[in-house]
């Protein structure tokens, strides 16, 4: 396992059988409280008609972003991505203004609402367990996952394995890799038998989302300096002007 | 010199601030409720809807209301049109109080309030929110300084310092106006992160052009609004010739405005919508009409730019308008993904709908605005042209705004 030089997991939708088992040892691993998962696992219910009957469940996990919105949104970079995948959230400097809430298209960063000022409210996500996949252990979702639904490993290997599985079964699964180029490419790959769009995933560009607003960020400042420069230059015009012409217009209400 | 606040004299109050007073208690409870059990103990945000009534009405319109301010210390100060300086300096306070409300505003809705200066040393150089924050605390700064003359005029002695401050002026006054553009555009930029949220009649990468533009018309409306009724409530001449003037430019501005939009709307292809999105589509069309295309008339026509009655109401109009546009790009028409897909329901809304509490704190911040406006307005020479405070400070000044005729 040391060999891994991206991070990433793998969700093949078809064989989880919604045991929540993730869940649970999440919580249990990284001692949160049951009802503040950094997991749903949600079941999708029966469709399509008789016979032709499928049912689905999504396990919804942080997605690890290539990109992530969430690091670019948060004012005080609160977020940081490790350039071997995983995208963690510092606390300590986090000021809860739940920007990184609305700037992720997945909806994955939570917040604690029920936490007064003394107890500190902050935000949670899912951390990639650094605590494991450093010391040579697979995340403890992945771990738990009965099915194998949830696999773990390096991301080109990953991307390798699922298209191979897609091609060996095309009846099974549709033939797309959510993941390995939306918004930029993540490190949570999820492949399925029923359309993302089912599952609760949003349609997104191959180029990241954030680049919009990256590049108005970047012309801030060339902007700042030369709006700053214009004003200067009419200040300093219309004061000669005034000089030249006596004081003009400036009298009429003095 | 003579302070005139006496005890007895304040004992004294109005219905208006009386109600003003009952408000802000109000808040003031709620936000204390809100610090001990958590921001979810009073409102509805959810893991689904982070942002709410808080950011929509005391973040995007409290922004955009306090436009005034850099759009007449731009006209006094740089372009010089001295006739408007008596407009400057309500103009300049109504800012100055704005931005204190949205900072307020902002230590009630964050999650950790007392960290709101990381802003200044944490820097995520990628960030909108970062640059609209350090904007809004640079420009607070700035207001301060271009309202300290009329603080300092209200004591002789201090006179001497009002004119260094004013020696010096010029600086701030183009520092404000920079950071002033920038943060109300920015405020815009605020939504580009969102495009899969945000309905396609809303995003578009030219929000901040579309926030900076719509943010002009609105100072002027609001130099309007706000003249309009301080003259009625303290009694004293209204400039209309100016508001008159000042109506002029509204067309313009407003007829750049719509250019944009439904250029934007034109070039990206979205214009399909104005028609197909139901409810979404009405709330584009009750923007545009009553922010900007029925002012637009209104303030071309001669004759209601004459009367103060229609100018003013010509203003609300447009207000009226123009915030729903910051409510719909900023709430109405953000949809989140929705969490019934992946989300245990005990673990979040649905849906979004501001709880009593909620805006009850939006109120009570507003009213300690228009109070603070009214006490520093009695108080202060905010009304009276620069440099004139000597005879113009009758002794008895009372807080009871009713008979203050001898005022002016
Ligand atoms: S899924 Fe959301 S929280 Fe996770 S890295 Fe991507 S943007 Fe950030
Ligand atoms: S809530 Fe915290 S982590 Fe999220 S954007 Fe704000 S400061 Fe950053």
């Amino acid at each position: 396992m040391t060999d891994i030089k991206h991070h990433a997991y793998l969700f093949d939708a078809t064989r989880c059988i919604d045991c929540r088992a993730c869940m649970v040892a999440c919580s249990v691993e990284n001692n949160i409280e049951m009802d503040k998962t950094r997991i749903w696992v949600a079941g999708l219910g029966v469709t399509g008609e008789y016979p032709n009957l499928q049912r689905s469940t999504m396990v919804y996990h942080c997605m690890h972003c290539e990109h992530p919105d969430c690091m670019s949104a948060c004012p005080v970079g609160a977020y940081t991505k490790a350039p071997d995948g995983p995208v963690s959230y510092n606390p300590d400097v986090c000021i809860g203004c739940r920007y990184c809430m609305n700037a992720c298209p997945f909806g994955v960063p939570h917040f604690d609402y029920d936490k007064g000022i003394i107890d500190g409210a902050f935000i949670d996500k899912c951390t990639f367990c650094p605590q494991r996949i450093y010391n040579g252990q697979e995340p403890a979702c992945v771990q738990t996952c009965p099915t194998d639904a949830l696999e773990y490993g390096d991301r080109d290997e990953l991307i390798k394995r699922a298209h191979e599985r897609i091609a060996a079964h095309p009846d099974r699964y549709i033939n797309h890799v959510y993941g390995e180029h939306e918004n930029g490419g993540t490190s949570y790959l999820i492949i399925s038998h029923v359309p993302f769009k089912d599952l609760g995933l949003p349609e997104l560009p191959e180029t990241p989302i954030n680049e919009v607003s990256e590049k108005v960020m970047e012309m801030t400042i060339p902007f700042a300096l030369s709006w700053g420069a214009v004003l200067t230059a009419v200040t300093v015009g219309v004061a000669a002007y005034e000089k030249k012409n006596g004081k003009g217009k400036a009298e009429q209400t003095k | 010199m003579k302070l005139n606040i006496t005890l007895p004299k304040f004992l004294r109050i109005g219905t208006l601030p009386l109600i003003l007073i009952l408000f802000m208690a109000i808040a003031f409870v709620v936000a204390m409720m809100r610090y001990a059990f958590g921001i979810g103990a009073i409102s509805d945000l959810s893991y689904s809807y982070p942002w709410g009534f808080w950011i929509s009405f005391d973040l995007f319109t409290g922004v955009v209301i306090s436009s005034g301010g850099f759009l007449m210390a731009g006209t006094v100060y740089i372009l010089r049109i001295k006739e408007f300086e008596p407009l400057l300096r309500p103009s300049i306070l109504t800012a100055f109080l704005g931005y204190i409300m949205v900072a307020v505003a902002l230590l009630v809705d964050l999650g950790q309030p007392l960290r709101i200066w990381y802003m200044m040393i944490h820097w995520n150089h990628t960030s909108v929110l970062l640059e609209i924050g350090i904007c809004v605390m640079s420009y607070l700064t700035v207001l301060a300084i271009e309202f300290t003359p009329v603080v300092l005029e209200r004591f002789p002695k201090l006179h001497k310092v009002a004119h260094l401050i004013h020696k010096f002026i010029m600086p701030f006054v183009i520092l404000g106006v920079v950071l002033s553009t920038l943060h109300q555009s920015s405020l815009g930029s605020l939504l580009l992160i969102q495009p899969q949220k945000l309905h396609p009649l809303w995003w578009t990468p030219i929000l901040p052009i579309l926030f900076f533009s719509s943010a002009v018309t609105v100072g002027m409306a609001m130099i309007i609004f706000e003249s309009t009724l301080s003259s009625r409530y303290f009694q004293r001449g209204l400039e209309t010739h100016l508001l008159a003037k000042l109506a002029k430019g509204l067309p313009v501005a407003l007829g750049f405005y719509l250019v944009l939009k439904f250029g934007e709307l034109a070039v990206a292809g979205d214009l399909g919508y104005l028609f197909t999105s139901g409810v979404m589509s009405a709330l584009f069309w009750a923007e545009i009409l009553i922010g900007a295309v029925i002012p637009l008339i209104w303030f071309s026509i001669e004759k209601n730019r004459a009367n103060p009655n229609r100018l003013f109401a010509g203003a609300v109009i447009l207000l009226l308008g123009m915030i729903l546009n910051r409510f719909n790009v900023s709430w109405f028409a953000v949809k989140h993904p929705d969490p019934l897909f992946y989300m245990p329901t005990f673990m979040g809304n649905v849906k979004y709908f501001p709880t009593l509490p909620e805006v009850a704190v939006s109120i009570g911040i507003f009213s300690a605005g228009i109070m603070a406006f009214g006490l520093i307005a009695k108080y202060f020479p905010v009304f009276e042209a620069e440099h004139e405070t000597e005879e113009t400070h009758a002794p008895v000044r009372r807080l009871h705004p009713a008979p203050t005729a001898a005022d002016d």
